[in-house]
């Protein structure tokens, strides 16, 4: 049996044939010259990288979005984004990291700020004024899609709320929030928490950190491992305990499966164990599914008789997790939906790459083969995909409403409004 | 559950797919990475040299000259016409038309990166009108900083060898702005009509009545048709493209147009899932596992076609003590398994090196086989460059093995008797 996947970051750069499959396949390298392509930022350039080299031989790399187009496509099993991560970490251990990526690499104390007060925060970062400074000052493009603190409480002021309602049961399932359903989108964890009951599950949801992806993008690799150890010694009790971690973030769930421990080296029994737990939401809901274990009482999401058209775009990160795309496979299910699968490569926001004044353009245009393809669908209501920021910037490409995936299966359960993004009856 | 699940998604696999498909089998196609398509020409080889080095001219006619155990001896002379012709009409049917030499039955010899006159029996139409059967004079162009492209070996090879050509060179300003490009972003850039109406202007000026005019292939990628028609009209002369080194435009307009063709009929392909393990129950396997972030995934199917090439597929791998296996099943090759064995004394030896010869031994239903000649699964079966009994980089067959092996491998293979969904 041979398979290249258990090569090291490092090493799988000798894999490389050169073939440059992966540079006619990047998004970014397409639409700017300022990248010059995974083949060239990565496996090449990685050779010069020797750790006693004092300056990095190119700063391209950090025009890398990590959409890991390159990695699907390498027919050689090259970790070409990996190579690329890592060539930024080292880039920011040299030359320092901007306020700006230090900021956007914060997710949950950013998250947690604004909760305190989240109209008026909202007020505070959505004005044009503010995003006109913040552009100026901290390089943040003024148009990129910010969320929205919820106003309606946080996602554990909702379980906290509703705490009596919840699903006892002897079938448990951990369940991964993250930050942006946390302190944004608090409705999505209620989606979630409801298709996993409905289905007899009791959900448990432990205290949790950020998952360190923001950081791990940014370069900042000490501070991205102490969030993940604050996650295992959270979570990993459970995964030993044989309970499995879904999440409905798929960059969450990517990173306490893989990135944290590929990028960060970590190979400890509870990175392994919890690593080993870990899933996206659908993935686990197909295995139940295709052990005949999923209900399947579902109504139909049509209006008059005609389907809802629903177009949906995988993230970057399914990809990542080598899972195929799981909530089409379960959506599929769903009577009177008809899915229309966009093949486009990438939104363009790349996690916090978007937002970043001298990336924006670049991200937009990246993104337009998706926005295209959304428009060619004629007139449709809502889009759908599983990344929270890549709905963000697929909302702000199309100026059409986006959904998780879960949301949708909730509503198809007859418990979720699709259009207010609430629970029934709540 | 799928009726079939493919390992690969080169033009074996794909062509198995869509045969598949077709005759209305649920269908997955799982692959490690892009492949092969996007390596090669875009041309059908089906056989270029004989076992003694000599070009073939009528190659459906020499292939019976060919040995018992290869690939088109198993298929029979009518089922290899037959596959040929279904991919005529397939890539017709898909807007990407393919032609043969102008006196049908006969090998096109087109000009190739470096020049040489290569036999090929079906080539995108861009490419056929390079046959160089003909004489009309070539005028080959090229363009400044575009890598790997060399328009005056070209012109000057082919002057060697008898034929009529110049070459030229059209600065890379013309069509962008960009230092550094790929063959894929140029084919995109062509797509603009005002870049395109640029190159059409500069080629006019260059081109003398009687010329065809020879380009890299980078004329389009999805619009291609339309391109080179555009350049035709405004030249006045004909048009033909000479493929580039990898990534090669021609190999991914035809994979590109395959896998939206197959994805439009409900196949889904799933590229970046490297198979890693499988489970079977006496001789039938139950599934395939492809590696993730995590834990491993099955794929489930009631038949499995294993279309992951060869040793440059990456479906055959071998180590240094001489050993070589078929990367998921492990199936028996006719490799010899000795380092010794693998390669004859001379490089370029005519006979060809024995380590590219072996593979996987099939029986006439194309599944493979133990040395006794019994099946290994009785739901197994094997397509294209994983193949033993052929020689296809010296023979020149590589694709003419694919989309025959491919169009009928599973041509017997019945679906599920209950399928479960």
């Amino acid at each position: 049996m041979h398979n290249t996947s258990w090569h090291s970051v490092g090493n799988s750069m000798d894999e490389c044939i050169k073939c440059n499959i992966c540079t006619s396949y990047c998004p970014v390298a397409e639409v700017t010259e300022k990248f010059a392509g995974p083949k060239y930022s990565g496996p090449q350039a990685e050779r010069f990288r020797a750790l006693d080299q004092i300056a990095a031989p190119d700063h391209s790399v950090d025009y890398c979005s990590g959409c890991r187009v390159c990695n699907e496509v390498c027919p050689a099993g090259v970790k070409i984004a990996e190579i690329n991560a890592r060539a930024r970490a080292q880039m920011a251990a040299q030359n320092g990291i901007p306020l700006r990526n230090r900021l956007l690499g914060r997710n949950e104390l950013l998250g947690k700020a604004g909760s305190f007060a989240p109209a008026l925060a909202n007020f505070a970062l959505h004005n044009p004024l503010s995003r006109a400074l913040a552009e100026k000052v901290m390089g943040i493009a003024s148009q990129a899609p910010l969320p929205r603190w919820s106003t309606d409480g946080t996602f554990s002021d909702w379980l906290a709320a509703t705490k009596h309602q919840r699903l006892r049961s002897a079938k448990k399932v951990v369940y991964f929030h993250g930050c942006a359903t946390q302190y944004y989108e608090p409705f999505i964890g209620q989606a979630a928490v409801a298709v996993l009951e409905h289905n007899g599950y009791e959900v448990i949801v432990p205290p949790q950190n950020c998952c360190g992806l923001p950081l791990l993008s940014n370069g900042e690799f000490g501070a991205a491992e102490s969030y993940h150890r604050g996650n295992l010694a959270r979570l990993a009790g459970y995964a030993r305990a044989g309970y499995p971690v879904v999440g409905t973030s798929t960059s969450c769930t990517l990173t306490l499966k893989e990135e944290a421990p590929e990028l960060l080296d970590l190979h400890d029994e509870a990175t392994l164990a919890l690593k080993g737990a870990t899933w996206d939401i659908f993935e686990w809901l197909r295995e139940l599914a295709e052990a005949g274990e999923l209900r399947t009482d579902f109504q139909p999401l049509g209006t008059d008789g005609q389907p809802l058209v629903l177009p949906y775009h995988a993230p970057c990160q399914y990809r990542a997790h080598r899972v195929g795309k799981p909530s089409l496979d379960l959506l599929s299910l769903i009577p009177d939906l008809e899915i229309r699968e966009s093949h486009a490569r990438c939104c363009g926001i790349a996690g916090t790459y978007g937002y970043k004044v001298e990336k924006y353009r670049i991200g937009m245009d990246v993104g337009a083969e998706l926005f295209d393809f959304v428009a060619a669908q004629g007139p449709v209501s809502l889009t759908a995909c599983d990344s929270e920021t890549c709905r963000w910037q697929l909302e702000h490409g199309t100026a059409i409403p986006s959904r998780h995936p879960i949301e949708v299966l909730a509503a198809a359960y007859g418990m979720y409004a699709l259009g207010q993004r609430r629970m029934i009856g709540e | 559950m799928n009726d079939l699940l493919i390992i690969g998604a080169g033009l074996a696999g794909l062509t198995a797919a869509y045969s598949a498909a077709q005759a209305g089998q649920t269908v997955k196609v799982i692959a490690a990475g892009m492949g092969v398509t996007h390596w090669h020409a875009g041309t059908i080889d089906l056989l270029g040299y004989s076992a003694d080095g000599r070009g073939v001219a009528r190659p459906l006619e020499a292939t019976g000259d060919l040995p018992a155990e290869h690939p088109y001896r198993l298929l029979g002379a009518d089922r290899l016409s037959a596959a040929l012709t279904d991919f005529t009409a397939l890539t017709a049917e898909l807007g990407l038309p393919y032609a043969g030499a102008q006196n049908a039955g006969d090998n096109l010899w087109l000009p190739s990166p470096v020049g040489a006159a290569r036999p090929t029996f079906l080539a995108p139409a861009g490419q056929a009108a390079g046959d160089l059967s003909t004489s009309q004079p070539l005028l080959i162009v090229g363009i400044e900083g575009m890598r790997d492209f060399y328009p005056k070996l070209i012109a000057e090879n082919l002057g060697q060898q008898g034929h009529t050509a110049r070459h030229a060179f059209l600065p890379l300003s013309l069509l962008t702005p960009r230092h550094d490009v790929t063959t894929v972003q140029l084919a995109k850039v062509l797509e603009e009509p005002s870049r395109l109406a640029q190159l059409a202007e500069a080629l006019a000026r260059l081109v003398q009545p009687g010329e065809r005019i020879g380009l890299p292939a980078i004329l389009g990628c999805d619009d291609h048709p339309a391109v080179l028609t555009r350049l035709q009209e405004a030249t006045g002369v004909p048009v033909c493209e000479i493929p580039t080194l990898p990534p090669s435009v021609p190999g991914i307009r035809l994979h590109t147009r395959l896998r939206r063709r197959l994805e439009e009929m409900g196949v889904r392909v799933e590229v970046g899932m490297e198979a890693i393990n499988f489970g079977a129950e006496g001789e039938r396997i139950l599934w395939v596992a492809t590696e993730t972030s995590s834990r491993p995934l099955k794929h489930r199917a009631t038949n499995f076609l294993l279309a992951t090439g060869g040793i440059l597929g990456g479906g055959i791998n071998s180590d240094q003590t001489g050993r070589a296996w078929e990367v998921i099943f492990d199936l028996p090759l006719t490799i010899p398994q000795a380092r010794s064995g693998w390669f004859r004394p001379h490089f370029l030896d005519g006979a060809g090196q024995p380590v590219f010869q072996g593979g996987v031994a099939v029986n006439d239903d194309f599944q493979p086989i133990h040395p006794d000649g019994s099946p290994v699964y009785a739901n197994l079966w094997a397509a294209g460059g994983t193949l033993a009994g052929a020689d296809p980089i010296r023979e020149r067959s590589l694709e003419g093995i694919a989309i025959s092996t491919g169009r009928f491998a599973c041509e017997n293979v019945t679906p599920a008797a209950n399928p479960i969904t």
